[in-house]
């Protein structure tokens, strides 16, 4: 067995807030006091276990956020959920993660690599982490409060590697620790050395236990974790801000986590939403539709680009929120014998579809289309906009003009011929079209019904247009094509 | 070519060492065919290059223009992707392309207003790696944004066409091939190349570009008809 113990340094801020630019003073407070900072508010003087009025004193601008517990639960699943990519086996142990990584070594190329591609994965989805190894979970989520950074493989070597941690790594009741720390108890290795009834007398009972799991002397049973296959992560920004930048990097935080927990479920999603949360208004919502299923982060981050790009905002964002239910099962790739392929067909498709919902996002939905044809035989029906890759072929007719105008142009006559800065020559040929009385037949006079000559005509700077004449009275002369 | 002594022709292409200054060069990536071979012959690639934007300038409209590009982009909608059209001028009428052998429903239009737009969607297009074939109308582009279009044309095995208007000729461009398009004699297109790698082309060409012969000799007047059923009124 090897557990990897991964700790939150500052986990009350940490899950709270993960845009952290390293410009603003940040804070988390419980009961008046400051129970966790970042660095800036460090370097001003602020101290863990300060009060909230001394703090403010020391760093006028520290940004205050009181415990929350529910948002470090989520925010630890959304951690585990990255987790998940690289084992099955993921507990949760209060604010840390245990990960049983025996069976994944091989898989990702030994530990040292395993551990820096699932750093950067917490760290992409906004999460700095300490770890360290050992064969018993509580002995590596120990090493990590106390010597991060520690890999044990043999359980022969964990007295000598607990041995010098501090006592409160143990997380055991303050009283208890008080009552050791009286007896001039600092470190593990003190109270190991120590006989074990003279403990057992001193309310170290339950202490005992522990050491004896963390040493593999008991049983220490985890439970992995399990989540729905659902996607509800929010991330709140330390000052609510406008400018898109800002808010494509906290959603790419989202995107990221969102991304790693799909692999792991070899899922992916087609459409998602990202709420952008304000502080005193129904949040924006953007609608992101991959119309493949995707869990590329850059895929949806380049959709929320150009949403962003078009919409205006009502007012700053405070927190941002992404939502996906509908999972798709997505199977990962295989390469082929030599790595690397020519793109498929089906990635060709996804690359279409994806293209045009990016041209969507930005331009609109209707100014992006495909054209289905029909084979009603009035030209102005034999094409409409059709669902990029719903269109269907219409049939083909010889003699027809490429261009068609959106609205019939009327024609002037002169001397019988029709004109248009010129006159226009009509060629010998002509196609008559008398069609479309259905559209009408509810109307006393046919609206849409076409009664019509076509020609072929020359106009005066030898282009070739396509114009026609009404059959009813007074036969009036159109332009409606353009052989381009 | 035509003034060369056909005799020498053989000896010369035998030699490796001497190059005739109006041969053009060979080295051009094969560019991909416009299914018109007098076009085809002046083309260095011996097509529409791949790889980098083809300007077409032209001010007409009805004289075969579109025609020009329909065969290269039929023979392109028979393959997987979208074959892009960015801001056509007008509508494009279904039954004519079909009966230029394009297979419509791989025909992607995209409305865009503005240059920058337009430019942007070419660019998307060009690295999405789902299209055969791109062909956008830019009404008023500066050189920076064809330089940026230019640039993503680079990474990709596509012809580029873009229709401009014809005074544009004077601007400066970084189009590799650069063709302008004005009404000829007897319905047929007069193409000039102003601009293509090698050696620069002198005499225009002149393209019978549209797929029916000129004036229609129809025996009959073609009719499509659907009567409208005969109405009695019973009383």
């Amino acid at each position: 067995m090897l557990w990897l113990a991964l700790v939150f340094p500052e986990w009350p801020l940490q899950a709270r807030i993960r845009t952290r630019d390293g410009t603003q003073p940040l804070a988390v407070s419980q009961g008046q006091r400051v129970i966790a900072l970042d660095a800036v508010a460090l370097a001003q003087g602020v101290r863990v276990g300060q009060r909230l009025a001394d703090a403010l004193a020391l760093a006028p601008d520290l940004v205050i956020r009181s415990r929350e517990p529910a948002a470090e639960t989520a925010a630890l699943h959304d951690a585990a959920g990255c987790a998940l990519h690289f084992t099955p086996h993921v507990s949760l142990d209060d604010d840390a993660l245990l990960l049983e990584l025996s069976g994944s070594l091989k898989l990702f190329g030994g530990l040292d690599t395993l551990l820096r591609t699932l750093q950067r994965t917490l760290a992409a989805a906004g999460f700095e982490s300490v770890a360290a190894c050992a064969p018993t979970p509580r002995a590596a989520r120990w090493l990590a409060l106390g010597t991060p950074g520690q890999r044990i493989r043999n359980v022969a070597a964990l007295p000598g590697a607990l041995a010098p941690l501090p006592l409160e790594v143990t997380g055991a009741g303050s009283a208890a620790l008080l009552a050791l720390r009286d007896a001039g108890l600092r470190t593990l290795g003190e109270l190991m050395a120590l006989p074990r009834s003279a403990l057992a007398l001193r309310d170290a009972g339950p202490l005992l236990t522990l050491i004896d799991q963390a040493l593999g002397r008991r049983p220490d049973l985890r439970v992995d974790h399990s989540a729905p296959p659902r996607l509800d992560s929010r991330i709140e920004l330390p000052v609510p801000r406008q400018d898109s930048d800002v808010l494509l990097f906290a959603a790419s935080r989202l995107f990221n986590a969102a991304c790693a927990r799909l692999a792991a479920a070899q899922s992916g999603i087609g459409e998602c939403a990202l709420e952008l949360e304000h502080e005193r208004q129904p949040p924006t919502v953007l609608t992101l539709r991959t119309g493949q299923p995707t869990r590329d982060p850059r895929v949806l981050a380049g959709l929320a680009r150009e949403h962003l790009a078009r919409i205006a905002l009502p007012a700053p964002v405070a927190a941002l929120r992404l939502q996906a239910t509908d999972w798709l099962l997505m199977p990962g790739r295989s390469r082929d014998l030599f790595g690397a392929q020519a793109p498929s067909l089906a990635e060709t498709r996804t690359a279409a579809a994806l293209l045009v919902e990016r041209l969507r996002a930005r331009l609109g939905h209707d100014k992006v289309h495909a054209l289905s044809g029909s084979a009603d035989p009035r030209p102005e029906c034999a094409q409409r906009p059709a669902e990029p890759g719903a269109a269907r072929p219409g049939p083909a007719r010889p003699r027809r003009p490429l261009w068609l105008l959106a609205e019939p142009e009327a024609l002037a006559e002169r001397d019988g011929q029709p004109w248009r800065h010129g006159p226009l020559h009509c060629l010998e040929d002509s196609e008559r079209i008398e069609a479309g009385w259905w559209d009408g037949l509810d109307a006393p006079l046919a609206a849409n019904e076409a009664l019509r000559d076509y020609r072929i005509a020359i106009g005066p700077r030898q282009e070739l247009l396509w114009i026609y004449r009404e059959h009813h009275p007074p036969h009036r002369w159109y332009l409606h094509g353009v052989f381009g | 070519m035509k003034h060369r002594n056909a005799a020498l022709t053989p000896v010369l292409q035998q030699r490796t060492d001497i190059w005739a200054a109006n041969d053009l060069p060979d080295t051009a990536q094969p560019g991909i065919s416009s299914g018109h071979p007098a076009l085809d012959a002046r083309l260095p690639g011996g097509g529409w290059p791949v790889g980098e934007l083809t300007e077409v300038l032209s001010d007409c409209q009805g004289h075969g223009e579109m025609s020009l590009l329909l065969p290269w982009m039929a023979a392109a909608s028979r393959r997987e992707g979208w074959l892009v059209w960015v801001s056509p001028p007008a509508r494009p009428h279904l039954p004519a392309l079909a009966a230029a052998g394009l297979y419509t429903p791989r025909l992607l239009l995209i409305d865009a207003e503005r240059p920058a737009e337009r430019v942007w969607a070419l660019r998307q297009a060009l690295e999405s790696g789902a299209c055969t074939g791109l062909a956008g109308w830019l009404d008023k582009a500066d050189t920076a944004m064809l330089r940026r279009l230019q640039l993503a044309a680079r990474a990709t095995p596509l012809p580029v066409l873009l229709f401009r208007p014809a005074h544009d000729r004077q601007r400066p461009s970084p189009a590799g091939l650069r063709l302008q398009l004005s009404p000829g004699p007897a319905h047929a297109l007069r193409v000039d190349i102003l601009k293509r790698r090698g050696r620069p082309a002198s005499t225009p060409l002149y393209l019978r570009t549209r797929a029916f012969s000129m004036p229609a000799p129809l025996p009959s007047a073609a009719t499509c008809r659907i009567r409208r059923p005969a109405l009695t009124l019973i009383a």
